[in-house]
């Protein structure tokens, strides 16, 4: 910037370095902790931040490999963790394409459809999306419990049916694709229409792809949000190879046996497939993919 | 090539009625130019010929065929939206060749016919470029060019030329007039320029309040209105009105007591407004001349315009409200504070009764041709 700045401003600069820091640091904090919990010998939750001792142990039980302890004894995973997070990635991926695919056709029929009830079927949807999931655990229980009893691979204990229940929660994805399609200038899709384009086309071929960053936007939401889900996981979800990671790794602090070196490995490795997503995505969300379409 | 016919055609939005009872018939090959105030309905019109609205009550037909229900692809149209509507992720080639390519036209033909359209438009050294790369002038081009190489029946302009600057606009004008000296296909043109609209149409249809008030060819408006909305729309500066009421009828000659009680005379043809009415007078500014005669008001000079060629002069007529508007050739000096005495002929004046119909009737240029 080469904006003429007073000797005041300077305090304004310090100011504000001084609260990025300190909000860098309340974020970081926990993070660090975790990885630092992860490296140190032994499953104690509390210890010095910068650990004196590295120790890989919890690293190797988490992905998988036995290892011998200080008394001599070999210690093997408990948990098949690198399974659940397959699970987990698995689950997080599926729900979160099929969730973009959602409420993008739902939001496209929003925005640019005129039918009766629009407008209290939108604000409905929302409505009965602010109410906790955890309200609905018992019903999506037996929902599905009487699907298996028709459709085995929709029952409780498939990931199918994890899927189909989170697929549930698309209300708020429908508005943040239809806000962002309504900045989209109608006559775009009208000159497609009149270039002779069906609406699937148009959709297709002349929408879709100027909405690109918010699809990756809502990929991205749709994923953490599957990812780290827990109540309905932990309902539909039980025999341990069937586990996602959030679920499963809950079992370190079962029985008044809290193993924190090994929760915190888990934990580190269950945000890698989000860092990763998002690194991804991030190349498709670009500011700017609609202009020079019409003149200002 | 299609002509155009519209009968009693209306269209509402809930409970705006925008669109009343049209009635328009466009023939095969014909330059028509919408023209209006901001709001009475030119693009509503457009976009039902284009069929992206569906009219509420009448009919439509494009060549011989029924569309009030045909989708906007089957209608033969290409439209160049008031926005350019360009798709922003394409490059002008796919711009261009994205109706050739729904209409499944093979690649060689279609490189062809979007190349020879970019030709003609200047923009085929472009074409690889995305349109957020381009000036205004080239978006234009490439809207109109994606319109062309369709060979659409019938083309729609919905003000392709606002937002251009001076220059542009004054050539792309020459090269609308030049692409349907080509193309010799329907062309419907809406804007809000008066010289776009009189140096364009074949005919203009003038448009006020979601109705048609006249239709005729460019002279015939500035001729001949037929009210006092189509005399002040048409031409620029616009037409001066001056309150007063007709003293006295004799023949076609009417005297028209002005307000500050200067009597005025002038040609009228409806006989029926002989009983003493509330009327218009309405003169040119191009009429009103500075000439010391008999017949001349001394008026003095509220401000002056100079525009170079020709000096715009706004004088308060003594003992009226309005002011008078007078173009005179851009070598007379005047300055605000002047007296100038101003005259016109009874010829060029315009009578228009209370109701603001024109009852005047002119032998116009064309009708003179004729005779
Ligand atoms: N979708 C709509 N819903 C309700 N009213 C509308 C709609 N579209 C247009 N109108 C109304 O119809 C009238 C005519 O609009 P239109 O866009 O045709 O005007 P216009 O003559 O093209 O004006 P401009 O010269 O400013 O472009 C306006 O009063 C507008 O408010
Ligand atoms: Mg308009």
């Amino acid at each position: 910037m080469a904006i003429v700045t007073g000797k005041k401003n300077q305090w304004r600069v310090w100011a504000t370095h001084a609260f990025l820091w300190a909000l860098l640091a309340v974020m970081l904090f926990p993070l660090l902790a975790v990885v630092s919990i992860s490296l140190r010998p032994g499953n104690f939750s509390t210890g010095a931040l910068i650990p004196t001792e590295i120790s890989l142990e919890h690293w190797k039980l988490a992905l998988g490999f036995s290892y011998v302890g200080s008394d001599g004894k070999e210690v093997t995973p408990p948990f098949p963790v690198l399974l659940w997070l397959w699970n987990s990635i698995k689950v997080a991926t599926i729900s979160a394409v099929l969730i973009v695919a959602l409420s993008t056709t739902a939001a496209y029929a929003f925005a640019r459809f005129k039918f009766k009830y629009k407008s209290s079927l939108l604000n409905g949807m929302l409505l009965l999306e602010m109410f906790p999931r955890v309200l609905a655990l018992v019903a999506i229980f037996a929902i599905f419990e009487r699907l298996g009893a028709h459709f085995p691979w929709l029952g409780i204990e498939t990931h199918a049916s994890v899927i189909v229940a989170y697929l549930g929660g698309v209300a708020t994805h429908i508005w943040t694709i239809k806000g962002y399609f309504e900045t989209i200038p109608q006559e775009i899709e009208e000159n497609a229409r009149v270039d002779g384009a069906t609406h699937w086309q148009t959709f297709y071929r002349v929408l879709l792809p100027m909405a690109v960053p918010i699809l990756m936007v809502v990929f991205v939401l749709a994923f953490i949000g599957t990812i780290i889900e827990y109540p309905i996981a932990s309902i539909l979800l039980r025999e341990e190879q069937n586990l996602t990671l959030a679920v499963g790794s809950k079992y370190y602090l079962a029985d008044q046996k809290y193993l924190w070196g090994d929760f915190a490995a888990a934990a580190v490795l269950s945000g890698l497939p989000i860092t990763l997503v998002f690194l991804a995505a991030q190349k498709w969300i670009v500011s700017g993919l609609t202009s020079g379409g019409v003149k200002g | 090539m299609a002509g155009v016919k519209l009968a009693n055609v209306q269209k509402s939005f809930a409970d705006v009625h925008v669109l009343k009872d049209i009635n328009l018939q466009i023939n095969d090959g014909e330059f028509v130019v919408f023209v209006g105030p901001s709001g009475c309905g030119k693009s509503t019109l457009l976009r039902t010929i284009a069929g992206l609205e569906e009219i509420t009550s009448g009919t439509l037909h494009i060549g011989t065929e029924l569309v009030n229900d045909v989708p906007p692809s089957d209608r033969g149209v290409a439209m160049v939206f008031q926005s350019y509507a360009l798709y922003p992720h394409m490059n002008l080639f796919d711009n261009m060749a994205f109706g050739l390519q729904l209409a499944k036209v093979p690649k060689d033909e279609i490189a062809k016919l979007v190349h020879s359209a970019a030709k003609t438009l200047n923009i085929d050294h472009l074409l690889d470029r995305k349109p957020k790369a381009l000036s205004g002038g080239q978006r234009q081009r490439v809207a109109i060019g994606r319109a062309i190489v369709r060979k659409p029946d019938v083309f729609l302009f919905d003000e392709p030329l606002s937002n251009l600057d001076t220059e542009l606009r004054v050539r792309m004008r020459y090269e609308f007039a030049k692409l349907h000296e080509d193309l010799k296909t329907t062309m419907i043109y809406v804007t809000h320029d008066q010289v776009e609209a009189m140096t364009l149409a074949d005919r203009i249809v003038v448009l006020r309040d979601g109705r048609i008030e006249q239709v005729g060819t460019p002279m015939e408006l500035y001729e001949n209105p037929v009210n006092e909305f189509v005399a002040g729309f048409i031409g620029s500066p616009r037409m001066n009105f001056l309150k007063g009421e007709i003293a006295n009828v004799q023949g076609d000659e009417a005297s028209v007591k002005l307000t500050n009680g200067t009597t005025v005379n002038a040609k009228i043809s409806s006989p029926a407004s002989s009983s003493i009415a509330q009327v218009n007078l309405g003169v040119r500014p191009e009429n009103i001349r500075i000439d010391n005669q008999s017949k001349s008001v001394a008026c003095p000079v509220k401000f002056v315009e100079s525009l170079g060629s020709q000096t715009q002069i706004y004088c308060e007529m003594p003992g009226m409200e309005e002011l008078l508007t007078v173009v005179v050739n851009g070598t007379v000096r005047v300055k605000a504070g002047d007296i100038v005495p101003l005259a016109w002929n009874s010829d060029d004046c315009y009578v228009f009764g209370a109701d603001g119909k024109a009852l005047t009737q002119r032998t116009t240029q064309a009708m003179r041709a004729a005779a």
